[in-house]
């Protein structure tokens, strides 16, 4: 028979192994849930069919395509290709203009509009979102 | 100019005194009857000039020297004297010179403040420590010296970014960087003792103040940031799970379950390798902290400044130490436990080894989430975000029995023990759910999950509570930091819970009504600050019960660099913050507005104070513990 | 055996930690609109500073000649310091400059130009900047070494008295 110490040793072992692969396989699931992809004017533009789940959509403000209203900011994003509506409710951060890179977090209503529930912006005037240099680069 | 040729003389110096160092404490190694006085002049001639240096930076902002290209690009002449100053450390060379300052002060006390310890111990913790000072000597000359030259002399400089030109933010760096480093004093001091196999009880006791210094200063600087985010960035939130902040997160949470770890060890000599890897760990995730941040590679609102060349020079240096502390893990520790057999189940010692596999845990959700896209980026160059939800799912439900055991734990005696008075244990417990049901029950969302988590924090909450009239202070280090989490835990949620916010965008003159609030845009006067115009918007705003309260959120357009921000206007009481923010969107006559009450925002910050408050108690105490 | 594989397996996990990161360097994410060294110049429709006309950006340039392309803007400071070296690097027969007078008021950079020289050849006039995205720029002052339609070199920031001395030696 196996002593108390080994036997004490192996369920110690047990019980991390076991308790390991439970949160790996919590953590893998809930990436897969909670990861929200980046997609360009121009990738949804080729999307056969639309995504249900929240995304994100990168590229430029246009030039003149900002009007608000007292419910939502409305503006159109472009990667110089295709563009895309966008209408949006909520803070905007101090960042956001015209002619500068954005990035806007939400869901797509269909492959022209977009409803975001959330935009980000950086704090540094010549900071482009790598996504949307990627976006812009492809062009 | 005169300063920028004496700060970079005097690193040159310093970089020479590592050598020096070195080359002295082998020799001293071998022959270490008694310690070469000249090791610790030399630390001391070291820590000397890297000060000269620091202070030559320092001065070079203060005179607005632009012939420094550190001080051209981040100081501008209308920038107050104050933030002249921080701006020392606001940029990525500043803020590595401070570091190094930190690390050469740590050393230099770790030398005057353990005498008793043997000698070879000491000389091997300093040749580690002066590792990876001369790494970042290196970095700090070859990549990111603050000393260079512009010529022609420019007249004006570019300014240091309006968001940083903040007291929390003034000191948030150097606190940080004190947790940090103090982290690497663990390192070097774990690496010696390994090598050495002087791990023991000793060694723990000793090694503690510098866990609880490094904590102390970990938990205030990721504090201040938070300070700084809620107030700043006009979100309104305090924790958004941004890589950056994550970052400070990972060593904190490799901290706290090593300082608990090292009262065990402390007390029982089990837990060594475990307390080694925790060790090693806490400071690498610091570098890689630095790394993450500093090389670009992560994608964060609060990245500034940042170079892939650096970034490569780091990650050299990051995996060097990783190979080198995993070198010296596998081939110096021996495993001197002796007695797994005396372990049983109902123990002080179970209660912290299980609290810190979900410690582990939580880190390793963290870490996941913070560079798993990275990963993915290069391995599928698919671009993604992780989001809140991931970080919220994963972490809140497993703290329900970290927090149950939190609230045991210390009742628990150490080796082996009984519960004692089991009924007060049980009738508190009833106390919290019924309490926390009458709070939730008119919530329909997440009813569940939400009692349950309030009814284990209110037990902890409890628990100390009663701890802390009854058992008169003995143990009053853990009883405050425990107690102070159990209240960050519950204001968090019911920030969470209670929270209202009202987004629009309005006209100068407009009003904007529902159910509970009206706000009234009265009108917009303008103000000129130093370096900056502000626009000031006047609200009055009425509550549901009908009363009024005035704001001034403002808008500051900064000259150089040109650059928006909103300063948010929060009115703050023991109960709830009530939060407003402006912003104008570019050539509309529209104002976007968010206005938040949160409740019981301050509790959060006194919480964390708390809980750092109870280190700082253990660390000034003589005698530990019972 | 297995006091060897575990140590083992370990140092592979952090190299290929290593290496991802190190790939994940290369492709950073930070806005450096690329440094088109070596690339072609961008070829568009710009407006000229004094007549106003529009041309192709890539009809300024002529193979077989240097030119050095210059970002500048009258309320750019730095722009200031470095135009004295302009000047002087305008007297070199072998070299001719371009000025993108970028985000600027056409008065003031009249201005500007009045009262310390104009060392440029063409100006190109960028009111709203797009001029400057086209060649890649971060901000101003900013110049491009061209030969051949191709970048050969690119400074950020302003000239000095070393970027002069490469640009020499890069017309050798």
């Amino acid at each position: 028979m196996y002593g108390r110490k080994v036997k004490l040793r192996f369920l110690f072992i047990a019980i991390a192994f076991i308790t390991l692969i439970l949160s790996a396989f919590l953590v893998l699931k809930s990436l897969e849930e909670n990861v929200i992809y980046f997609q360009s004017p121009s990738e949804i533009k080729l999307l056969s069919e639309l995504d249900k789940k929240k995304i994100r959509i990168g590229g430029m403000v246009k030039k003149n395509s900002i009007s608000i209203t007292a419910n939502e900011v409305k503006f159109i994003i472009t990667d110089f290709k295709n563009e895309i509506n966008v209408t949006y409710t909520g803070a905007v951060p101090n960042l956001f203009a015209e002619e500068k890179g954005v990035v806007a977090e939400g869901f797509l209503k269909d492959k022209n509009f977009f409803s975001a529930t959330k935009i980000l912006a950086k704090h540094d005037e010549n900071y482009m979102p790598p996504e949307v240099k990627a976006a812009l680069k492809e062009n | 100019m005169l300063y920028s040729v004496i700060g970079y003389y005097s690193l040159i110096l310093g970089l020479c005194f590592s050598l020096i160092l070195i080359y002295f404490s082998i020799i001293n190694f071998r022959n270490s009857k008694i310690l070469d006085t000249k090791i610790l002049s030399f630390t001391f001639l070291q820590f000397f000039f890297v000060i000269i240096s620091f202070l030559c930076l320092v001065l070079s902002f203060v005179f607005s020297d632009f012939s420094n290209e550190t001080v051209f690009n981040n100081s501008h002449t209308t920038k107050p004297l104050f933030y002249k100053i921080a701006g020392t450390w606001g940029n990525h060379e500043g803020s590595l010179l401070l570091w190094l300052f930190v690390l050469t002060l740590f050393i230099l006390i770790f030398f005057l403040r353990s005498k008793n310890q043997p000698i070879k111990y000491k000389i091997l913790t300093l040749v580690f420590q002066q590792i990876i000072i001369i790494g970042f000597f290196v970095f700090l000359i070859m990549t990111s010296n603050p000393f260079n030259y512009i010529y022609p002399t420019p007249e004006e400089g570019l300014g240091l970014n309006p968001i940083l030109q903040d007291p929390a933010l003034v000191i948030h760096p150097p606190i940080l960087y004190l947790g940090y480093v103090g982290s690497s004093i663990i390192f070097s001091s774990v690496l010696a003792a390994t090598t050495l196999n002087m791990i023991s009880k000793n060694w723990a006791s000793h090694i503690k103040k510098w866990v609880l210094i490094s904590w102390f200063f970990l938990t205030i600087g990721i504090l201040l940031g938070s300070i700084w985010a809620y107030y700043e960035l006009g979100w309104g939130g305090f924790w958004f799970w941004d890589p950056v902040e994550n970052v400070s997160l990972m060593p904190w949470l490799a901290l706290t379950t090593l300082l608990h770890c090292i009262l065990v060890l402390e007390k029982k000599l089990i837990l060594t390798s475990w307390v080694i890897i925790l060790s090693i760990t806490t400071f690498l995730l610091s570098m890689s902290g630095t790394f993450l941040v500093r090389s670009g590679i992560l994608n964060s609102v609060h990245t500034f400044a940042s170079d892939p060349q650096r970034g490569l020079f780091i990650l050299i240096f990051l995996f060097s130490l990783i190979f080198l502390s995993l070198f010296i893990f596998f081939f110096f520790h021996k495993n001197n436990e002796n007695n797994l057999s005396s372990f049983f189940w109902l123990s002080k010692e179970t209660a912290i080894i299980i609290n810190n596999w979900f410690m582990m845990y939580f880190l390793s959700v963290v870490l996941i989430g913070t560079i798993y896209p990275i990963f993915l980026d290069v391995l599928s160059s698919q671009k993604i975000s992780v989001g809140p939800p991931f970080y919220h799912k994963l972490i809140i439900p497993f703290l329900i029995p970290f927090l149950l055991i939190m609230a045991i734990g210390p009742k628990l005696k150490w080796i082996r023990s009984n519960l004692e008075n089991k009924i007060y244990l049980i009738s508190l417990l009833v106390i919290s759910i019924l309490l926390s049901y009458l709070i939730v029950k008119n919530f329909e969302y997440n009813f569940l999950i939400n009692s349950i988590l309030i009814s284990s924090a209110l037990y902890l909450f409890f628990m100390n509570l009663r701890d802390f009239f009854i058992q008169k202070y003995q143990n009053i280090s853990q009883n405050i930091s425990h107690f102070g989490f159990s209240l960050l835990i519950l204001s968090i949620l019911f920030n969470n819970l209670f929270s209202t916010e009202v987004i629009t965008n309005l006209k100068v003159g407009e009003t904007f009504e529902s159910s509970k609030t009206k706000i009234i845009f009265e009108n917009v006067s303008q103000r000129t600050g130093k370096n900056y115009e502000s626009i000031i918007g006047n609200f009055s705003i009425q509550n549901s019960k009908g009363k009024v309260e005035n704001f001034l959120p403002e808008l500051r357009i900064y000259n150089q660099p040109n650059i928006v921000t909103s300063e948010a206007d929060i009115k703050t009481t023991l109960i709830s913050d009530k939060f407003i923010v402006i912003n104008l969107v570019q050539n509309q006559d529209y104002f976007n507005i968010r206005y938040q009450v949160k409740p019981f925002m301050i509790w959060i910050w006194l919480s964390v104070v708390l809980i750092s408050f109870g280190g700082l108690i253990s660390l000034l105490k003589k005698k530990y513990e019972k | 055996m297995k006091s060897k594989f575990l140590p083992f397996s370990i140092f592979i996990i952090f190299f290929v930690i290593f290496i991802i990161f190190y790939k994940g360097l290369q492709d950073t994410n930070i806005y450096t609109p690329d440094v088109k060294i070596n690339n072609e110049i961008p070829s568009y429709s710009a407006e000229l500073f004094y007549s106003g006309k529009i041309v192709n950006s890539s009809e300024i340039f002529d193979l077989n000649k240097y030119y050095l392309l210059n970002i500048w803007s009258s309320w750019c400071v730095p722009c200031r310091q470095e135009h004295s070296i302009l000047i002087d690097l305008a007297n070199n027969k072998n070299l001719k400059l371009i000025g993108i007078n970028y985000k600027d008021k056409k008065e003031n950079a009249k201005k500007f130009l009045e009262e310390l020289g104009n060392p440029y050849e063409k100006i190109i006039f960028d009111k709203d900047g797009t001029s400057a995205i086209e060649w890649g720029a971060y901000g101003v002052p900013e110049t491009f070494l061209i030969y051949d339609n191709r970048i050969i070199k690119k400074y950020i920031g302003p000239l000095n008295k070393h970027s002069v001395k490469e640009v020499k030696l890069l017309m050798k």
